[in-house]
């Protein structure tokens, strides 16, 4: 199965302080993300938490090229990262399939931009689907599939293209809970085989210990780097074991600092002890 | 595509309509005692209509006047659709170009028939250019929001998957994307060109369905009159079919 597979293409990300400011026409400038640096390995699988509206899509968009930073640089395998390009894939939380082709062809878009003939692109992308176990939806049309399975077809479509990072903002979020525990050990699945530089972000504390080799908590707005946790458990990994629990307890620590800050600052109170 | 059943059952209630125009008719020609130079009786129109058909000379103007429409609405499509795509896709390029298009569009095409004779004479060209306004600003506002209500999510899935140039992106996202919006345009627009079809060939046309209904006046024969306007209806009709049908390809729902 893997013969036609091409040779893997994995980078590291180098982020140097920093920070992107938004100033919307006509109001208040918003900094999103106070300048920040932190580097990621090649093949890390980095889990992003952190307060809603700490700036976490704003790093994903700026990492994948779609906003420009304000201050500070990111680099992808030692290159600027000047505009989105098809080695820095994404999935997107609402799936983001072209409805007007069937799901083989949704799989094998990217291919067909990389200049690979139909036959070729064609196997390659059966290859991925059946990765994601739909090999028999291939000729299925995308709004007969199920939210999970659209994100099945996602996931095979951006590791199909082969790209040198992969940036997840949210991607099980609108999903349920046995579908998301689903993915998460088909991602893996896929993500030992494909061993790439992944970004996730998820607002589960215990998705990002399942999945990452890294958890990295970010402050609330403006969001930087609060706590980097490495996290050195063998797969799969035992949500009810003791080392699990652990590692839950420091993320969670840190998180309720940062989310009793997002309330005060929105007026609320009575929620977390001052 | 469809079962015969399902076709059968789409072309019933056409059919109920034209029955119950036919019994309006019949009973008006009945108790208004109608000349038959006003109001002819259905069955005489259908004389005229059969005898049109046998002499082939119904088809003539039908050829005529569809190849008039067919013509402008091409070019109207070759227009409209590259615009709309730039109107939607460009916010300052919108700015600019929207000013002009909404004062042009309130000009019904019947306006333009006496600069269309002065400009073109009473040829071809003046006959096309008119449709041609008739059939620009649906295909040229379906466009545009076609393109405004691509999801901006595709269009970024879209760069992350290798179309880098603007150029790719129209090709391979937007503009699949808009085309369900895109091909109600051009079936709204090929019916407001079917229905300003008359007004063009009234003035100085040699054939097609409109001189055939300006004739038929101006000889008095208004079961010729009738005839041109049951051609235009029916073929209507039928063209709208064809478009509901090609829609239904490009609809991929939700
Ligand atoms: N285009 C923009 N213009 C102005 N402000 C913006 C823009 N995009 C994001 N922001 C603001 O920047 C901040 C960070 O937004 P961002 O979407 O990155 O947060 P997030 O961490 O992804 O939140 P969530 O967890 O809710 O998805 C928010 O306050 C948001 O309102
Ligand atoms: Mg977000």
């Amino acid at each position: 199965m893997t013969e036609t597979t091409a040779p893997m293409n994995t980078k590291g990300i180098s982020i140097h302080e920093l920070g992107v400011t938004f100033t919307p026409e006509g109001s208040e400038p918003v900094e999103a993300l106070r300048p920040t640096s932190m580097e990621i390995e090649p093949g890390e699988f980095i889990a992003l938490v952190g307060p809603s509206g700490c700036g976490k899509s704003t790093l994903l968009n700026v990492l994948a090229g779609f906003i420009k930073p304000s201050v500070g640089r990111a680099l992808v395998g030692g290159d600027p990262i000047t505009k989105p390009n098809i080695d820095h894939g994404m999935v997107f939380q609402d799936y983001a399939l072209f409805p007007w082709l069937n799901v083989i062809d949704n799989v094998a878009f990217g291919l067909e931009r990389q200049g690979m003939a139909l036959a070729e692109r064609h196997d390659r992308a059966r290859e991925y689907l059946e990765m994601v176990g739909l090999k028999d939806f291939a000729d299925k049309r995308v709004n007969e599939l199920s939210g999970g399975m659209k994100q099945r077809v996602a996931i095979a479509r951006v590791f199909a293209t082969d790209p040198s990072i992969i940036l997840m903002d949210e991607p099980f979020g609108a999903l349920d809970a046995l579908t998301r525990r689903f993915l998460q050990h088909q991602l893996l699945d896929i993500w030992q085989k494909n061993r790439k530089t992944v970004v996730f972000v998820t607002h589960s504390v215990q998705e990002a210990i399942y999945l990452a080799s890294r958890v990295i908590v970010m402050t609330a707005r403006p969001g930087r780097v609060k706590l980097d946790q490495t996290v050195d458990l063998p797969h799969p990994r035992d949500f009810a074991s003791a080392e699990f629990r652990d590692y839950e307890k420091i993320i969670y620590d840190q998180l309720d600092e940062e989310l009793a800050k997002t309330f005060k600052l929105e007026g609320g109170q009575g929620m977390f002890h001052d | 595509m469809k079962p015969p059943a399902k076709t059968a059952a789409s072309i019933l209630p056409y059919l109920w309509a034209a029955i119950f125009i036919v019994v309006v008719w019949q009973l008006v020609v009945v108790f208004t005692k109608a000349h038959v130079a006003l109001l002819p009786p259905p069955l005489l129109a259908a004389e005229t209509f059969a005898h049109l058909v046998a002499t082939g000379e119904l088809f003539v103007h039908v050829g005529a006047s569809l190849g008039r429409v067919v013509s402008a609405w091409v070019l109207s499509a070759l227009v409209a659709i590259p615009l709309g795509l730039a109107m939607g896709r460009w916010r300052r390029f919108e700015h600019l170009v929207d000013p002009v298009v909404e004062l042009f569009r309130p000009i019904s095409p019947l306006a333009w028939i006496p600069l269309a004779i002065l400009w073109f004479g009473i040829g071809e060209t003046g006959k096309i250019f008119i449709i041609f306004i008739a059939t620009f600003f649906p295909i040229l506002l379906n466009t545009v929001s076609g393109v405004k209500s691509v999801d901006p999510v595709l269009i970024r899935a879209g760069q992350v998957l290798g179309c880098e140039t603007d150029q790719a992106l129209f090709r391979k996202v937007i503009l699949p994307a808009a085309m369900p919006t895109i091909v109600v345009g051009l079936r709204i627009s090929f019916g407001t060109g079917w229905a300003a079809i008359i007004a063009a060939e009234l003035v100085a046309a040699q054939v097609g369905l409109g001189y055939l209904i300006a004739d038929g006046m101006e000889i008095l024969r208004s079961d010729l009159v009738l005839v041109g306007m049951v051609a235009i209806g029916i073929l209507g009709v039928a063209i709208d079919a064809v478009f509901r049908i090609v829609n239904d390809r490009y609809s991929w729902g939700g």
